[in-house]
């Protein structure tokens, strides 16, 4: 599904990423941890297509595309989301009117007509249930008033309903509450099939066992440094990044 | 101080066939004016009021006037015709400055009057006596001196005590002409007490000449009376528009304006309120889509002159291309005027980088229990707001669209006659998508 070669990243002149490699394939779901400032974030916001930060090298497929050729709007209808480590708050923007911009934008990019207003409110009515959204927050500016937990919830249900095959889930577990995190892995477990994938960020084990990864990679210094399955999480949690720091030296 | 050398004299070769066009009511005032802006001139930007707009070169151009009222060629009931969903109103035409008599069909509700300056003053010439240019007198504004001395007629809007208009009104103003022209337009407006009435101003443009037009409004709420009064600005380039209201809340009466800017050149707003009495209430606010090329200046003052009044005033500008808005809010607080609640918030929202917004807020304040906030706050699009939004497949123009609407739409929201509110936020995001101007005339139409 994604192929990462070599990919090189810079924010405001100065070098994140410097030579990630990464393939993922169908299906699976990646963890990336790594300590503070290791380019985590960054590679999430290259892969989505934010403008501040600059590729300098390197290639990115996407379900055989180039992806680095595509404006973030089209890597979203290709089926790439991202659920933000700081969800932002849209004043004056209803989540309904934001999520049927959303929507259509798809539809229109499939060549599809807009979606018809009660097939709209009945697919928003699912997946609200599925992540347990009031209904009240869809009258709601986009994020607006909404706690950190709520937020993060709303990202899931925004990709429940927007169903991309590749999801980037940036610290969705951190600021959550035990209950609030369990509804938000059960959430995207649920939403899990053999043709979507996933690149999970975070600092927990606690995440790690809900969503029993294929894959964990070490990220430091801009590059995966170590790969492995769930039990290299397990191991980082209990033993922290700087025996893996130390292997690198040697 | 010279644009207004031309309407003197203009003035001074015309002055018989100017007021024989007109009423006393009206002709009385004249020759004060005359020798007030003979003195004074009009405004230029050293006059603190003006700073952000030179009246003074707005008025320089040699325009023409309708001094013998020669009505339109074709009756704007007809070129015009609106038919608004979810919005009925009672609707009159006025074409330049000419008053259009309303179709046979319009049946008004008992208790209202709209109808044109020099027929009430003929019908009705002590309520024209009691109330024109009683608060217009007080105001040292060359603009409004200027209509003062030009204006030949304008409407009467009269609600009689306690009586309740469910259907708004809607004043249609279009300017239209073969030449570059100025209209001078006079307009009164009372709600007895316990009245409650809703008037919606359109301003629009026809044809590719030049337009200059001057509005002053007189406004009188009485005791327990509500009065809404609505402007709508669709004028086309080369319109300049000076819009004067003055505005007294008597006893527990409600006031609440709200301005509308879709298109316009240049639109200067002046508006004096005055909460005269205890209880008195206004709310003033302001959305405006300002495009390239264009200029709007709101110069507000407050006066609260009596205890337990409030005042809430809420301006919003979004400012695309090289536009120019400018904001000059100020409340006044009398001595005496205990336990005054008001507040004042200006946004501005700078969508390209050549746009340019100023921001005055002001508080002057003589008595000691009273809470006066004030807030002003300029800002480019969010771009992380934007990134988020197109991250959900959004794309980057519709997002932006999106966004500016939000940020003018809480001004609209406050618009409490639900259909009206529909109507105002539909236009406004016609004007954001670049639809608006498919009817040639009031574009509440379609």
């Amino acid at each position: 599904m994604l192929e990462i070669r070599n990919l090189h990243a810079s924010v405001e002149g100065k070098e994140i990423l410097r030579g990630v490699n990464l393939s993922i394939g169908d299906g699976e779901v990646h963890v990336l941890m790594g300590p503070n400032g290791s380019g985590k974030s960054t590679l999430s916001h290259v892969l989505v297509g934010n403008p501040k930060y600059t590729v300098t090298e390197g290639t990115v497929q996407f379900n055989g595309k180039d992806l680095l050729a595509l404006s973030p709007e089209d890597r979203s209808h290709e089926g790439i989301f991202m659920s933000f480590q700081a969800p932002v708050e849209i004043p004056g923007v209803s989540m309904t009117n934001f999520m049927r911009a959303a929507v259509n934008a798809k539809r229109k990019y499939f060549q599809q007509e807009p979606v018809g207003a009660s097939d709209f409110l009945k697919l928003l009515r699912e997946k609200r249930q599925l992540v347990g959204l009031d209904a009240h927050f869809m009258s709601r500016g986009v994020n607006e008033g909404f706690s950190g937990g709520e937020r993060k919830r709303n990202e899931i249900f925004q990709m429940a309903v927007l169903e991309p095959c590749f999801s980037i889930l940036d610290e969705t577990d951190s600021g959550l509450d035990v209950d609030a995190l369990r509804i938000v892995a059960e959430g995207f477990n649920k939403l899990r099939t053999e043709r979507t994938s996933a690149m999970v960020i975070t600092h927990y084990q606690r995440m790690l066992d809900y969503l029993k990864p294929d894959f964990v990679h070490v990220l430091v210094n801009g590059r995966i440094v170590k790969s492995g399955d769930a039990s290299l999480g397990y191991a980082i949690e209990e033993r922290g990044f700087d025996w893996i720091k130390e292997e690198i030296k040697d | 101080m010279a644009g207004e050398k031309q309407y003197l004299q203009l003035y001074e070769e015309h002055r018989s066939l100017l007021e024989q066009h007109s009423c006393a009511p009206m002709n009385r005032h004249r020759a004060a004016a005359a020798g007030w802006l003979r003195e004074k001139g009009l405004p230029t930007q050293r006059n603190e009021q003006y700073k952000y707009t030179d009246a003074d070169a707005a008025f320089a151009p040699d325009y023409g006037l309708n001094l013998r009222r020669v009505l339109p060629e074709k009756s704007p009931y007809e070129a015009f015709r609106c038919h608004v969903p979810n919005l009925s109103t009672l609707v009159f035409y006025m074409v330049n400055d000419v008053v259009c008599a309303p179709l046979p069909t319009q049946r008004m509700p008992g208790g209202v009057r709209v109808l044109s300056l020099c027929d009430m003053a003929k019908k009705k010439p002590a309520f024209i006596d009691e109330y024109l240019h009683r608060l217009a007198a007080k105001a040292d504004d060359g603009v409004t001196v200027l209509n003062t001395l030009l204006a030949q007629d304008g409407w009467v809007i009269h609600i009689t005590k306690g009586v309740h208009l469910e259907t708004p009104i809607q004043i249609v103003s279009i300017q239209e002409g073969h030449t570059d022209l100025m209209s001078n337009r006079r307009v009164l407006v009372v709600a007895e007490e316990g009245s409650d009435a809703t008037v919606l101003f359109c301003h629009h443009t026809a044809g590719a000449c030049r337009y200059l037009s001057t509005e002053v409004m007189e406004a009188y709420v009485h005791p327990q009376a509500r009065l809404r009064l609505y402007g709508v600005e669709e004028t086309g380039a080369g319109s300049h528009h000076f819009c004067q209201t003055y505005a007294e809340v008597m006893q527990g009466g409600r006031l609440e304006t709200g301005n509308i800017h879709l298109h316009g050149e240049l639109v200067r707003h002046t508006s004096h309120i005055r909460l005269a009495e205890p209880g008195a209430e206004a709310e003033m606010l302001a959305a405006v889509v300002a495009g390239d090329g264009e200029h709007v200046d709101h110069n507000v003052l407050v006066e609260h002159a009596a205890e337990q009044c409030t005042s809430d005033m809420l301006h919003k500008y979004v400012l695309t291309g090289k536009s120019i808005s400018a904001f000059a809010g100020k409340v006044l607080v009398c001595p005496g005027a205990q336990h005054t609640l008001s507040q004042q918030t200006n946004a501005n929202l700078c969508a390209s980088s050549e746009a340019r917004a100023y921001s005055q807020p002001m508080l002057e304040i003589y008595a000691d229990d009273v809470k006066c906030n004030h807030g002003s706050t300029t800002g480019k699009l969010d771009e992380s707001a934007l990134f988020y939004m197109r991250q959900r497949g959004i794309a980057e123009a519709e997002a932006r669209l999106l966004l500016q609407h939000a940020f003018v739409n809480d001004v609209l929201q406050r618009i409490e006659l639900a259909p009206l509110r529909e109507r105002l936020a539909h236009l406004v995001e016609l004007r954001f998508r670049g639809e608006l101007g498919k009817c040639r005339g009031c574009t509440l139409c379609r």
